[in-house]
């Protein structure tokens, strides 16, 4: 899988050519694709030329009687609102004969499963949400399966890696959004060489030596993840959603001690968000591991030492490891029990597909998972992401993960790293889900 | 209890009486509600209870028999979609809502027993206007009837509102959260896609269960410890701090009484959670305090006196237990004390001068006066609101989740019930159901409060009010 995310990254451009062709005029599909691969990039009202798609979507209009409601939930920020709200005017425009009442809800990503399972059958017909939150999501039945297409297929357009993402138990349920919700290596280029940032011990030495402060945030299982999946060590999710999980091993152990000893340096710190963005703005902070989410606040405060990279290596019994991490997505996901499913589908179709994703990424600064529109987006961020896509793991893991493996962080941080706590731990995460 | 027993004995017993000796109107409202009353000419009551008695029936047969006979099982049928890619049309089946049936269940067996005894009163009503007529004395019309709901029935009148309100939004929830107790709603079990059921007590065994991953028993009893810990710690630290406070405020030689009041009821002007997430920042491990501390030596004197290690980098006022729940304790008499004083202010205005200026005349000093006088006096006053402190404090939720929202515990068996050491019951009851979707776990521990507090307040309070305290400060 992952060799399929770099490959798919490094012939995005063609990919993307070759369809935009394909979408707009696909009756002489692979001559114009040819022809027309330097001039247009995706026609947004471009529909699929498969007769029964159009026919659905006139079957649609012709059953459609009075006004259409769709909630719609994204996050809160202004920009994502207003690129939302102009998404959606241009969604309305294109269906004239239809008489629309799109209404934008603002909920924040991270609260999104909470709020939608609040009450499945009042809460939105359409919602962002990211990648964590799909399992939750399909668990309670909230997500409508992806059962067709109409517009486009996003086994074509958008990336192998996202497209599988969305994907539980085999079923389509969230349709590809952003490719850039994972974490890398942030640093001020001013203060620190390439060679500084390779690796934890070198990075904490020279912060040592400044004087500044470099860290990750080990008591969180999302970035604890990438240390002992780096080391070697696995985690994976069981069928009846437990998890299998050998951090106790001899590897996962070696790995917790080079970690504590990482941590133990003054340089090293685990800050949470608020912290973080706090002692950032204090120019205390010279190297963290975050996300896109964060892209203007480091850029803010390096200026332009500003840069990004794939994360540190770590020694483990000598040996250095590269740090694995895991890779995030958003999805636009259609809930089960909306009022009118054929819309909402084609709304969802409408805010993921290359030319919205564009929108979206130049509002927010967003990754995109539409490999044409993915060729055409390019910062120090989103290339750090892409350098770590080879490292990085889609997110499936089951409930009982989060508790301990936090636990097991603050222990890292306390240097109270001992086999019994790296065996509790593991039973912790691996504990039974009980029906 | 057998108070309870005797009285449906007897009611039932004068149901038969009335069944017995009454005449053929009296019998035939065993069919027709009304009857009894048309064939006292007291048409409109008749109508009336007809009237009720067709509407109760119809919305037993129509709304709730059809949840109410699936209540065994909470449903068998899943739900299940089929959508139609060319019509783009979804069809799902009759599916069954485990949760609505659970609802609906509950208010149905509630409104049969309320009709039952509706049904047995109305006969035994009868019955009485039966003898009425039969003793030739006179029958209220139904214009009587309405005047005395202003009259001799007044209470009636003034109770019908308040009882529904504590029915609707204090027996039904509670019944239903208790039955949740019962059921194995959870995550993976989450209405209205997918059905819960009933799988008895084991809810309740693991929550006294310890092993090496089901850490609930390990959990619930340092969560309770520490919750009983901080209720009767908050309620007393506040309630002697305001006391002492309002009697500073209220001496003599203090000036400016009422700014100094003011200055301090502006601490509760500011919405509380504002405070405690201020406080929580200030705190938290790279927050200003810490910074302040570090640079003025305070972190090095705890190093020396021994609190903290030599490695140490930052006092843990909020991240380290000991040190949390002092912490907490101290916010809490903070933001607590300006509601006491308030309260203590009032009482203390109101303390009869005779027996403080006969104690002065008999030589009592300052301190004996407070503590021979006042405090008892303040004591008897203020105890049932004292308890209800201690239970409210037992539901501090505010204060405890919003300073250590971002408390990250190190031991193992805690996190693997999802507790952290600075949890009530509350807040651990509120993370397994916003975070983790635990239904079934959080109403065990809804209950287990729910005993303690009511337990608690009932020793307490039939102890303090059969007590005869009360003639010492006649």
């Amino acid at each position: 899988m992952k060799k399929k995310i770099v490959s798919a990254l490094l012939v995005s451009t063609m990919v993307a050519t070759a369809f935009a062709g394909c979408g707009s005029t696909a009756d002489e599909a692979t001559d114009s694709a040819q022809t027309q691969s330097t001039t247009e990039t995706a026609d947004s009202t471009a529909q699929e030329t498969s007769g029964t798609s159009e026919d659905a979507i006139a079957n649609l209009i012709a059953a459609t009687d009075g006004t259409v409601n769709i909630d719609l939930w994204c996050s809160e920020t202004e920009e994502y609102q207003t690129v939302m709200k102009k998404l959606c005017d241009d969604f309305e425009a294109q269906y004239p004969d239809v008489d629309f009442n799109i209404t934008l809800g603002a909920v924040s990503e991270a609260d999104m499963k909470d709020r939608v399972l609040e009450d499945v059958e009042a809460a939105a017909d359409v919602f962002v949400f990211p990648d964590d939150q799909l399992e939750a999501l399909v668990k309670a039945g909230a997500l409508n399966e992806v059962a067709a297409q109409y517009t486009f297929d996003m086994n074509d357009t958008d990336t192998p890696a996202t497209v599988e993402a969305g994907q539980y138990n085999g079923k389509q349920y969230g349709y590809p959004f952003t490719a850039s919700n994972g974490y890398f290596l942030y640093y001020d280029s001013s203060q620190l060489s390439d060679e500084d940032v390779a690796s934890w011990e070198a990075l904490t030495a020279k912060a040592d030596e400044l004087g500044k402060e470099v860290g990750c945030e080990i008591a969180n299982g999302w970035y604890l993840y990438g240390f002992f999946k780096g080391a070697g060590c696995e985690l994976s999710e069981n069928e009846d959603q437990s998890n299998n999980c050998d951090w106790n091993s001899a590897t996962g152990l070696a790995a917790a001690e080079s970690l504590q000893s990482i941590a133990a340096s003054n340089s090293f710190k685990s800050y949470g968000n608020d912290d973080l963005l706090a002692n950032l703005n204090d120019g205390k902070v010279i190297a963290y591991v975050s996300g896109t989410w964060n892209v203007n606040a480091f850029s803010d405060a390096y200026g332009d030492g500003y840069a990004a990279t794939k994360l540190p290596t770590f020694d483990v019994d000598g040996k250095a490891c590269q740090m694995a991490s895991y890779s995030g997505y958003k999805f636009v996901g259609v809930n089960a029990y909306a009022e009118n499913t054929g819309w909402s589908m084609l709304l969802a179709e409408y805010l993921t597909q290359a030319s919205s994703q564009e929108a979206v990424y130049e509002a927010t600064g967003e990754g995109p998972s539409n490999t044409e529109a993915l060729s055409s987006a390019s910062s120090p961020a989103l290339d750090a992401l892409a350098m770590q896509s080879e490292f990085a793991e889609l997110q499936r893991v089951g409930g009982n993960y989060w508790s301990p493996a936090e636990s097991l962080g603050k222990n890292i941080l306390d240097g109270k790293v001992s086999q019994q706590v790296l065996d509790d731990a593991v039973a912790g995460i691996t504990q039974a889900v009980t029906e | 209890m057998k108070n309870f027993f005797s009285k449906i004995g007897n009611s039932l017993k004068e149901f038969g009486q009335a069944l017995a000796h009454g005449d053929i109107w009296v019998r035939l409202s065993l069919v027709i509600m009304g009857a009894g009353y048309f064939g006292r000419k007291q048409i409109m009551r008749g109508i009336l209870m007809t009237l009720l008695q067709v509407g109760v029936l119809a919305s037993i047969v129509k709304v709730f028999m059809p949840y109410m006979a699936k209540l065994n099982t909470l449903g068998t049928v899943q739900r299940e979609e089929i959508f139609d890619p060319l019509t783009m049309q979804k069809t799902v089946n009759d599916y069954d809502n485990s949760l609505l049936i659970l609802l609906y269940g509950i208010i149905g067996i509630l409104v049969i027993i309320a009709f039952i005894a509706l049904y047995i009163s109305n006969i035994k009503t009868t019955y009485k206007i039966y003898k009425l007529q039969q003793q030739g004395e006179h029958i209220n019309t139904f214009k009587d009837d309405v005047a005395s709901f202003k009259n001799e029935r007044f209470h009636i009148t003034l109770l019908t509102l308040p009882s529904l309100g504590v029915i609707l939004i204090n027996v039904i929830p509670i019944l239903f959260m208790v039955c949740i107790a019962f059921t194995n709603y959870d995550e993976n079990h989450q209405p209205p896609t997918y059905l819960f059921t009933w799988v008895g007590i084991k809810n309740f065994v693991n929550l006294f269960t310890t092993s090496q991953t089901i850490t609930f028993g390990y959990a619930f009893i340092r969560v309770l410890v520490w919750t009983l810990i901080w209720a009767v710690l908050a309620t007393a630290t506040t309630f002697l701090g305001g006391i002492l406070l309002a009697q500073f405020i209220n001496h003599e030689d203090t000036h400016f009484k009422s700014m100094w009041r003011t200055l301090f009821v502006i601490t509760i002007g500011i919405p509380q959670f504002v405070t405690l997430l201020l406080i929580s920042k200030m705190f938290g491990d790279n927050g200003i305090v810490n910074t302040f501390c570090a640079n003025v030596g305070i972190l090095d004197f705890f190093k020396n006196i021994g609190l903290l290690s030599p490695g140490d980098a930052f006092i843990p006022f909020l991240s380290k237990p000991g040190w949390v729940h002092v912490s907490i304790i101290l916010v809490n008499i903070w933001v607590g004390i300006p509601y006491q004083m308030l309260i203590a202010t009032g009482i203390l205005m109101n303390i009869p001068s005779d027996q403080i200026e006969s104690a002065k005349i008999d030589g009592a000093n300052k301190f004996q006066i407070f503590w021979k006088i006042t405090m008892p006096y303040v004591m008897f006053i203020t105890g049932p609101s004292l308890i209800q402190s201690v239970i409210a404090n037992i539901n501090n939720f505010n204060v405890i989740y919003l300073l250590t929202s971002n408390y990250k515990t190190a031991n193992m068996a805690m996190a693997n019930s999802h507790a952290v050491e600075p949890d009530l019951l509350i807040t651990w009851l509120f993370r397994l159901t916003n975070e983790y979707s635990n239904f079934k776990m959080a109403s065990v521990i809804g209950i287990v409060t729910f005993i303690i507090c009511a337990a608690l307040s009932l020793l307490t309070f039939s102890r303090m009010i059969s007590s005869d305290k009360e003639g010492v400060y006649r």
